[in-house]
């Protein structure tokens, strides 16, 4: 098989570029959607089925549809409905987000909820109130067991953010597609870009098990 | 009924052995006796009205009946099949498809790694902007956003305007997203082949767009079935073709689907 190492070179500087933006949308992504999956997470939890309700209407459109389908809604849509045009970077930075936050909700969810109850009984009896033992003693503890899964939903988010070529965000599947459209070739850019997908999710892996270790009492 | 089992087993097998073996003959367009009709696969991207495009499940358009009149008349069965516009090169080079048809630009680069049949389409890229526009001439696409299709003449005639991999063009997997990215407002002109594009303004008179020609930046272009190399289909094809076009069964496909009449004497100086 004949493997063109010149046009690997010659998109080099797109790739690169492709992959800072690809690493921006999914940082924006990870912090974005883990602040409102939090707070949409413990919006789920509230006693009152009536507040509650919104929040699980949030998951279940975000969780129950397409990512595509939700890129394409939000960058043809919704984005030119409040700027008047349409902007790909920033689409897919929403779409990402709320498409995550929904995962990272549940993922909240589980993680307070497997914290025994005698642990918020404990705290209310020293005299904390309800924010205070969520704040001190629920969530660092839950926030521990959340790391696993919350690593996995930063990997897959690492890996949708490739669907954002479809709104012409020019992130690194972006840059493959031009290629393989240029030269009709299917090894070079899309093995190129499984390696660097490969290389950023094995990093995020890596930083994650090194906070694994550090938060660990036993 | 481990016997049993193992019959189903057998069978299965069977099938699958049939399936495949089924799957070589068909689209292998050489050999066998000359009275049985030979068929063609032929590939597609049924997104680009009125060449090719979906109604109602079925692949229709200009490309779809010129095709079907050509095969009929070298006596051929196609087999039109919708893989979209990358996959489609790739399935033509990889001789898993006997044709492609999409209309395709013969050019060059692509002559590189593909045949062609003779020419049987003249096109131009022309440009579509919104009324209004400061854009009159290829010329004012520079320092603008152009939203293309990848991989389509209309990209390479924005990139000789703007630079290669020009930062200020978009592309999309097909027309109808680029022209959509341009009435929402995300890119100031799309370049395209000029029957797209006008067939879409013609269609959509309330987005009020305007079709601009520029016959000197960008040159008449000529679509061709794009075939593997030695294709062993080119000879019959490209017969068949001419002989439509002379006995006026290309120009009546041509003026149901665009309604006027071809420039027939440009065309056949190319061929």
């Amino acid at each position: 098989m004949d493997f063109r190492f010149d046009i690997i070179a010659e998109y080099a500087p797109f790739l690169l570029e492709g992959t800072l933006l690809t690493i921006g949308l999914s940082l924006a992504g990870i912090v974005i959607g883990t602040v409102l999956g939090l707070l949409i997470g413990l919006g789920k939890m509230m006693q009152n089925k009536w507040l509650a309700f919104p929040f699980e209407c949030y998951i279940t459109i975000f969780r129950g549809t397409p990512l595509l389908v939700q890129i394409l809604l939000i960058h043809f849509a919704v984005v030119p409905l409040f700027t008047g045009n349409t902007n790909g970077i920033l689409a897919s930075i929403i779409t990402l987000s709320l498409n995550a936050a929904a995962y990272i909700a549940e993922i909240f969810r589980a993680g307070i909820l497997s914290i025994d109850r005698g642990q918020m009984e404990g705290a209310r009896s020293l005299g904390m109130n309800h924010v205070q033992s969520m704040r001190y003693i629920i969530l660092p503890q839950a926030f521990k067991r959340m790391i696993p899964p919350l690593g996995n939903e930063f990997i897959v988010l690492i890996k949708e953010s490739s669907l954002a070529s479809i709104v012409a965000a020019p992130e690194i599947m972006y840059w493959g597609q031009a290629m393989n459209g240029q030269y009709f070739r299917v090894w070079e850019p899309y093995l190129t870009a499984a390696v660097i997908y490969l290389i950023l999710t094995l990093s995020l892996s890596f930083l994650l098990h090194r906070l694994e270790r550090r938060l660990a009492t036993e | 009924m481990k016997k049993l089992s193992g019959l189903v087993m057998a069978m299965v097998f069977v099938f699958v052995l049939a399936a495949c073996g089924a799957e070589k003959t068909t689209g292998d367009g050489q050999g066998g006796s000359d009275t049985e009709k030979k068929s063609v696969r032929v590939v597609t991207d049924a997104n680009y009205a009125p060449f090719e495009y979906m109604d109602g499940g079925k692949i229709v358009g200009f490309d779809v009946d010129f095709v079907n009149a050509v095969a009929k008349e070298a006596g051929y069965d196609v087999k039109i099949e919708n893989v979209g516009w990358d996959p489609l090169f790739l399935e033509v080079k990889n001789k898993s498809a006997d044709m492609g048809m999409s209309a395709i630009t013969i050019n060059d680069e692509r002559k590189q790694t593909y045949d062609f049949s003779v020419p049987y389409f003249l096109s131009t890229n022309k440009i579509l902007v919104p009324e209004g526009s400061d854009i009159k001439s290829a010329e004012d696409l520079k320092g603008k956003t152009v939203s293309v299709q990848n991989a389509t003449t209309g990209q390479s005639s924005a990139e000789k305007l703007l630079g290669k991999n020009s930062k200020d063009i978009k592309k999309f997997k097909n027309n109808n997203l680029a022209i959509l990215e341009l009435t929402k407002g995300g890119a100031d002109a799309v370049v395209a082949d000029n029957t797209v594009i006008e067939e879409y303004a013609k269609n959509n008179p309330k987005q009020k767009l305007v079709v601009i020609e520029d016959s000197k930046a960008f040159e008449a272009e000529f679509y061709g079935l794009m075939l593997p190399k030695g294709s062993n289909v080119k000879a019959d094809f490209d017969e068949a073709t001419k002989k439509i076009i002379d006995n006026g069964k290309y120009t009546e496909i041509y003026k149901k689907w665009f309604k006027v009449e071809p420039d027939l004497d440009k065309l056949k100086e190319q061929q």
